[in-house]
């Protein structure tokens, strides 16, 4: 994004709407700090700007790779859906793409509002393919790896994004060291990231991973998202 | 798109917060002739059921997922019993309480397939807004919606230059998936504000 300074009028509506605080008033100009402007088009749609400063840029590779990852009406090219993320399970009634025996985990790098430069993913990824974790190859963050210990292209490590999420799943037995590489990396990292369990619901109501989870120390939000079952192949 | 997963808050106000996703599976459902349909009329059951926002009506067409915000676990329920009524074979998620979700599933003969559980926030959380700001800003799962814009609506609700629900509407807008709750989010303002403590 870049706002046209000889437009600016210094209303700072767009200062206040910035979701990474990227966007400052310097001598009654809006001005956005390229390094930690994510390319979110937030500023663009939302700020109402009067006199019509607020431009979006022709991005170059390898900053072009902020926007997937930022804009929510950006849609990946490998996803085929608006966001950051996949079909998970959401439509796990349909395609079983996490079995009985199997977990799932989402991480997303950079939530809640914070953001993340991309080389965080080797984190994870890294780690994870020490583990034998199974990526969801549809996830735009599958993409970005470059071989098979985990590591991701070098010219995008410095991009930064509003976040992005790792997709997987492993066989229920491999879950605790999944957990296990969690809290270690959580002492490491320089942002924030949320994380997502997910699991099939047993017919007699059980959820198989809700006494790992509390052996190993983690506590489950009261609130979730449950796939009720009407879909149909 | 886990964007309605990691909302936070206390129970209480969560009580008025549910989400229902729906979507077909790609290249499985989602190639019927009829799918577009379906998808269509699932769009119209959430909307006939007075959810408090809903994905704009010009994206119905052209979205693969409909998104509709409800306040009242009493509307999801019958939002279930229509969609079964009329199994239309789309898959519905539903976001909110675990509790109240399933007693609802329950009540309308269905059982829960799969969860999606929340573990909450890790790494540098002293990065983090305050929680009662962050109860704002995570109602809309892709952060469109910025910490600083929370504070000041509130600082124009305490002077008294907007009201609390047209500074509910304005914090809304960027949310484009229909998930931000306003109802909600003029509970969360009276309470930033001061009017209601």
């Amino acid at each position: 994004m870049e706002i046209k300074a000889d437009l600016c009028i210094g209303c700072g509506q767009c200062v206040i709407i910035c979701p990474v605080q990227a966007i400052k008033l310097i001598d009654n100009i809006a001005v956005i700090d390229k390094t930690l402007c994510v390319e979110c088009s937030i500023c663009k749609r939302n700020a109402d700007c009067l006199v019509n400063a607020i431009r979006s840029r022709r991005l170059k590779w390898p900053r072009v790779i902020r926007s997937p990852f930022s804009d929510v009406i950006s849609t990946h090219k490998l996803t085929g859906i608006p966001g950051r993320g996949t079909e998970e399970m959401k439509t796990n009634d349909v395609t079983n793409r996490f079995g009985v025996d199997e977990i799932g985990f989402s991480i997303e790098i950079g939530r809640p509002g914070v953001g993340t430069h991309l080389g965080n993913i080797e984190l994870f990824t890294t780690k994870l393919t020490s583990i034998g974790v199974n990526f969801e190859r549809e996830s735009p963050v599958s993409a970005l790896l470059i071989d098979d210990s985990g590591h991701i292209k070098k010219d995008i490590k410095e991009e930064r994004v509003l976040s992005a999420i790792i997709e997987f799943k492993v066989p229920l037995n491999k879950a605790i060291l999944v957990l296990q590489a969690i809290k270690q990396i959580e002492k490491t990292i320089d942002t924030v990231f949320t994380v997502g369990v997910i699991s099939q619901v047993m017919k007699n109501g059980a959820i198989p991973i809700l006494d790992l989870l509390t052996q190993q120390g983690f506590s489950v939000r009261p609130n979730a998202k449950v796939n009720i079952g009407l879909g149909k192949v | 798109m886990t964007h309605s997963l990691h909302r936070t808050g206390k129970i209480n106000d969560l009580k008025s917060d549910y989400i229902i996703l729906a979507m077909l599976a790609a290249g499985i459902n989602d190639k019927y002739p009829d799918a577009k349909q379906k998808l269509l009329r699932v769009a119209e059951i959430l909307n006939q059921n007075n959810p408090v926002n809903i994905i704009p009506k010009p994206a119905w067409k052209i979205s693969p997922v409909i998104t509709a915000t409800f306040i009242d676990i009493e509307m999801v329920k019958n939002v279930i019993q229509t969609l079964i009524q009329e199994d239309l074979g789309v898959s519905i998620v539903i976001s909110g309480l675990i509790s109240e979700i399933q007693e609802a599933v329950k009540e309308t003969g269905l059982k829960m397939h799969t969860i999606h559980l929340s573990l909450g926030t890790f790494g540098r959380k002293e990065l983090l807004p305050s929680e009662e700001i962050l109860e704002i800003t995570t109602m809309c799962g892709h952060h469109c919606v910025s910490p600083q814009s929370v504070k000041y609506y509130v600082e124009l609700i305490k002077s008294g230059k907007i009201s609390v629900e047209n500074a509910a509407k304005k914090l809304s807008k960027p949310c484009v998936c229909g998930i931000f709750n306003p109802t909600r989010a003029i509970a969360l303002l009276n309470k930033l504000s001061g009017i209601f403590s």
